[in-house]
């Protein structure tokens, strides 16, 4: 049935369809996948829609913030720099989760991958005694190859992403508490034994030129590298065609599985990251860091307008939707709006954007 | 569709204008920033005083809800303070977060009760530096950068419920369980080494502790098969009131409750709270483990009202409540 509608609507050879994605809108900045419908100023809306709603809120930060001495807190420098540096976690996992969500899948193991990876890098560095230049590569193959090993058991079993890193979350969680020992370790800071070295205390509170945050730079980084990724290379396509339609993209040669694989690879990789970053702002790597990430960054990409059914979504978009998130969350707590109602209002602004995503014209 | 369009022009025109009138506002004023970083937190009693309170966790905690209830309710009484609160949801990255952005509205002092020590440390001593007074309540951070520490000694208080077990609730001697809080966490090392303490040398003999996580429902999991696996028990010990009831329900359904006594720790005054369940005669006794709201709120008047300095460690002493002065005790300590 699917192969017959797939074939229908390609009506050409495996290679010529191939060769049409490389002329199709696939190229255009920001949204690779052509939004069509509707011309003009609605279909720019949507198309952009994620910095529309950044712009809306940002705005609205502006005007709602309280002042003090005739200054906006919300826009003071240190202010800025507090939201994107709070993002800048959630951020890294979400541009691996956009990757994930693009083909169709979803992620659930980031935030233990983020608490295990906190751990790894902790005890490591504290407890072991490796330098810095070989913990976090340790830490960020340890990540990498536990997303590949989902990738793997999903694919080669057939199982739902969402089942296999289900399983994904509860075995990374019980790795973190066995490996800390089922307590946060704690990082200081020395040449002594039980030490870390001094250059990782550089991920704390210390910032780049005395104003921008290290994990800001980090996260600025991963995104940069991911919008290029998704503009320049060959698995890029293979990912927007799996998620648009598995088996046509099956059938035009894709290598599906494989490029499953790397991409929970890729997912765990950055999950790890972000576990490593986490440890440095903390100070400790605790086997219950990262809980509700998975959800946090999930959101992000919602909010970045990238389909939950795949095939449809950017990086720009994700990043745009996180710091949305921030801003929204920053703008909250500077008015003192009561943390339970912070909670309600965030649902609303994630229905709101899933919402506009029902309402873009259709393909 | 219409007015969605029409409302992203109006948007769109708007905006740029918005932002840039904004930032024009931020850029002629930001020269003015920066008095916080001055040691010039005293104004007396004229000045007007915004006070951050950063709380770890409220949900399923009420001691902590409690603590800030307590908060609020001293502030009343001081007029030149406007106290503000945050509740970082058990999340210490959030917790971060929140006293980033206290700072960023100016706070002339801080209150904070640590969801971790190591990992709020950093951004207690960011504020502490920059001339802001750090009043820290219950938990505590490394170092010293912070101006005072207010808080009970879980260890005395341990040590309190061992004498209690040992001279008044089994002064022959007995067979008792011990229910702990949460693995890994400091009161729940402190309240159990101060327990043994206070049972050293009597014939109490501690024969099965489990954790119970402070919950009340995995107190009664565990009471349920340690229940099974020594019935001979005659007392329960349990960290806090919670665990307690726990397994005072755990003993009730199998018509053990009259036979077994439980002491638990916290006491709120609150009518979940162990003060009521000592007054309903399910505990033989809580102590209760106050929760410092009060004391930080006459702390931050004597640094920004009185001008004077403060103690850095103030410990809050408990109190013992039995069926006797539970009733006193619960009124005493404002529960309504």
């Amino acid at each position: 049935m699917v192969e017959q509608q797939a074939a229908e609507k390609d009506n050409s050879p495996a290679r010529e369809t191939t060769a049409r994605w490389r002329e199709s809108p696939l190229w255009r900045p920001f949204r690779p996948v052509a939004v069509g419908g509707g011309t003009g100023l609605t279909a720019m809306l949507f198309r952009f829609q994620s910095f529309f709603g950044l712009a809306v809120v940002f705005a609205a930060a502006v005007v709602f913030s309280p002042t003090r001495d005739g200054t906006i807190l919300f826009l003071t420098s240190g202010n800025l720099f507090n939201v994107v540096r709070a993002v800048s976690e959630i951020g890294i996992v979400a541009v691996g989760m956009t990757f994930v969500i693009l083909i169709g899948g979803i992620d659930l193991s980031v935030g233990a991958v983020v608490g295990l990876s906190a751990v790894g890098i902790a005890v490591l560095l504290v407890q072991n005694g490796v330098s810095v230049a070989v913990a976090v590569p340790v830490v960020l193959a340890v990540g990498a190859v536990f997303g590949l090993l989902q990738g793997l058991a999903s694919v080669r079993f057939g199982i739902q992403a969402f089942i296999v890193t289900l399983a994904g979350l509860q075995i990374a969680r019980g790795l973190a508490r066995i490996w800390s020992g089922g307590q946060g370790v704690a990082i200081s800071y020395g040449d002594g034994p039980n030490q870390a070295p001094v250059v990782f205390s550089l991920l704390g509170e210390r910032t780049f030129g005395g104003v921008v945050p290290i994990p800001a730079l980090f996260f600025l980084a991963v995104a940069a590298l991911a919008v290029l990724f998704l503009r320049v290379s060959v698995f890029s396509r293979h990912l927007y065609a799996i998620g648009g339609n598995e088996k046509a993209a099956w059938l035009s040669g894709v290598p599906v599985n494989r490029v499953k694989v790397v991409i929970f690879g890729i997912s765990g990789l950055l999950a790890a990251l972000a576990g490593i970053i986490h440890a440095g702002q903390l100070n400790q790597g605790s086997p219950n860091d990262g809980a509700g990430y998975e959800l946090d960054a999930i959101a992000a990409v919602v909010i970045g307008g990238t389909s939950l059914s795949g095939g449809r979504g950017s990086v720009i978009g994700t990043v745009t939707g996180a710091l949305l998130l921030g801003v929204l969350n920053n703008i909250l707590a500077l008015n003192d709006i009561d943390s339970n109602i912070q909670l309600l209002i965030k649902g609303l602004v994630i229905i709101f954007a899933a919402g506009l995503q029902r309402l873009r014209p259709a393909r | 569709m219409r007015f969605r369009v029409r409302t992203a022009i109006a948007l769109t025109v708007g905006l740029p204008l918005t932002l840039s009138a904004a930032c024009g506002t931020t850029h002629e004023n930001s020269g003015q920033g920066g008095q916080s970083g001055t040691h010039t937190a005293c104004k007396g009693s004229g000045g007007h005083y915004l006070i951050g309170m950063s709380q770890a966790n409220l949900a399923g905690e009420p001691y902590r809800q409690q603590m800030d209830d307590d908060i609020r309710a001293a502030a009343k009484g001081v007029p030149q303070f406007d106290v503000k609160f945050a509740d970082a949801a058990a999340d210490n990255v959030r917790q971060q977060n929140d006293v980033d952005n206290y700072l960023t509205q100016r706070i002339d002092l801080l209150i904070i009760s640590p969801n971790e020590a190591t990992p709020l440390t950093a951004v207690v001593k960011k504020a502490y530096d920059k001339g802001i007074p750090v009043l820290v309540l219950d938990r505590k951070v490394d170092g010293d950068s912070y101006t005072s520490f207010i808080g009970a000694d879980n260890k005395q208080i341990g040590k309190q419920a061992g004498e209690f077990m040992a001279d008044t609730v089994l002064p022959k001697g007995g067979k008792i369980v011990e229910l702990k809080g949460l693995a890994g966490s400091t009161p729940a090392h402190e309240r159990s080494d101060g327990f043994d303490e206070g049972i050293a040398g009597k014939s109490i003999q501690i024969v099965a502790t489990a954790d119970g996580d402070w919950l009340r429902e995995k107190g009664q999991q565990q009471m349920d098969a340690l229940l099974k696996a020594h019935p001979d028990i005659q007392a329960v010990y349990a960290e806090n009131d919670e665990m307690a009831e726990g397994a005072y329900l755990a003993a009730q359904s199998v018509g053990r409750a009259g036979d077994i006594r439980f002491i638990g720790i916290d006491g709120l005054p609150i009518a979940a709270g162990g003060i009521k369940a000592v007054e309903a005669g399910r505990l033989a006794a809580t102590f209760v483990y106050p929760t410092g709201g009060s004391e930080a709120i006459a702390a931050a008047k004597k640094i920004l009202v009185d001008c004077q300095p403060v103690d850095k460690k103030q410990t809050l002493p408990t109190q013992l409540v039995t069926k006797d002065n539970a009733a006193a005790v619960y009124k005493a300590n404002g529960g309504s």
